[in-house]
């Protein structure tokens, strides 16, 4: 302890003032954790009542395609023999619906398997290029409707061969159909969108290209929150659920790898998904040569 | 209708942010740096699971998985009562949480973090902790069988 009865005034000022400086030092401490604490009750209770009202919220997007199929299946049952040639539109039609709806279900299931913890990577040797173009054209339809130009670039800098990667088949093509689909949705009309994938040593780099709205700084901390969709008023022309980037952050987790942005409002947008390769041991184990001590405990 | 199982075969590697629980005896393998596993266990029913979560909270952003404590917590509680335990037959066993990566010295690990966060929730619970190995520098690989509660326990180099 000091002893301030000892002291001279002026060290008594000082000590007093440095006092009061920590404290002032702990205070905004204090203040900066409550906001923090402030802001994630906040974010918990959005997310909360998000999740409540996602039934509410989706039901549009489930409920719509099926009164389209519907009545447009009932029109095709209607047609005279001699208009047969309407009915191929109205099958376009009912394969946009259905592709949309089998989509959506598709990510709604993985977001519940992701968060019932049920997920794990399954690997397996991937053709790449096969995969990403297969892709492309399973959104043929969606990309004709608007006019865009979707084009495919496969760079693999270790072979000359067709791009193979050690990875989880199913969920290397939910990311890029949550990346593609987003892409072709934020394009404007008659735009390009470019598909690139990069294999080094043991990363594979895919960056999905759009030239359309972009992302304002303002949007950028909370694209990835589930049920969050940006433009989600009742005119909106955007459909979906707001859960792809949630789902694909996660299963980026699962994998091993990272999904970053960049994005200039108006100019377009730059999604790039890196993943490392699974390496041979399909199972995750590892060997016990790593193992010190070969001591072995009970509890 | 009587069933043979064979609990030798039944074996599952369960990856980080996963978690799992059967009915049914399993071994399930897992390797721990600064995460955690729970194992409970239900000593009437003879069944159990277990997490694997890497961070101790939620922050609300993105999915809500067990790659968080509290989700991977109340996720295996609930699927352990789906599958007809009873939270007062309920023990827990917890490993992981050690400091593998080199941080400041005066902040806590995420390691520490992880272990403050399964022990005070198992409290909140009320389930018993009958055995730990937690924090340390080295890494852990887990064996545990869910219809002994057995947990055989190795410290490996990371």
């Amino acid at each position: 302890m000091t002893d301030f009865t000892t002291m001279s005034n002026e060290r008594l000022l000082a000590e007093i003032k440095s006092r009061l400086k920590e404290k002032e030092l702990y205070q905004n401490q204090v203040n900066k954790l409550n906001s923090t604490i402030l802001e994630l009750g906040k974010k918990l209770n959005e997310s909360e009542s998000l999740k409540t009202h996602f039934i509410s919220n989706i039901s549009n997007e489930l409920m719509n395609p099926f009164t389209s199929i519907l009545a447009i299946s009932e029109n095709i049952l209607s047609v005279d023999k001699e208009n047969w040639k309407k009915v191929i539109h109205m099958v376009s039609l009912i394969h946009t619906e259905v592709f949309n709806l089998d989509f959506q279900l598709k990510n709604i299931f993985a977001a519940a398997k992701i968060e019932a913890g049920e997920t794990q990577p399954e690997i397996t040797l991937i053709n790449i290029d096969q995969l990403i173009s297969n892709l492309i054209q399973s959104f043929k339809h969606e990309s004709k409707v608007k006019h865009l130009k979707v084009d495919y670039l496969s760079r693999n800098l270790v072979s000359d061969t067709v791009l193979y990667f050690k990875s989880d088949a199913e969920k290397v093509q939910l990311l890029l159909s949550n990346l593609l689909s987003n892409a072709i949705k934020f394009s404007y009309p008659e735009g390009n969108v470019q598909i690139e994938a990069i294999k080094d040593e043991e990363t594979l780099t895919i960056k999905v290209k759009d030239e359309g709205q972009g992302i304002s700084k303002s949007n950028e901390q909370i694209i990835y929150d589930r049920f969050k969709r940006l433009d989600s008023g009742i005119n909106s022309l955007n459909r979906g659920h707001g859960l792809g980037l949630s789902i694909m952050k996660a299963i980026c987790d699962i994998l091993n790898g990272k999904l970053s942005f960049e994005s200039e409002l108006g100019k377009g947008t730059t999604f790039t998904l890196q993943l490392k390769e699974s390496t041979g041991d399909t199972t995750g184990i590892s060997t016990d040569a790593d193992e010190i001590f070969f001591k072995e405990d009970i509890f | 209708m009587i069933k043979q199982v064979d609990i030798e075969q039944d074996t599952y590697f369960l990856y980080p942010a996963a978690l799992v629980v059967k009915e049914q005896p399993m071994k399930i393998h897992t390797i721990l740096g600064s995460c955690i596993a729970v194992c409970l266990y239900d000593k009437v029913k003879k069944a159990g699971g277990m997490n694997h979560f890497m961070l101790p909270y939620w922050n609300g952003t993105g999915l809500a998985t067990p790659k968080y404590g509290n989700i991977a917590i109340e996720r295996l509680l609930d699927g352990m009562l789906r599958i007809g335990c009873k939270q007062e037959n309920l023990v827990a066993k917890v490993f992981g949480g050690s400091a593998v990566l080199n941080v400041q010295s005066n902040a806590f690990s995420i390691g520490d973090r992880n272990s403050e966060a399964a022990l005070d929730l198992l409290g909140e619970y009320k389930i018993p902790i009958i055995a730990k190995s937690i924090g340390g520098t080295l890494g852990r690989k887990i064996i545990y069988d869910t219809y002994t509660s057995e947990v055989i326990h190795r410290i490996i180099k990371n």
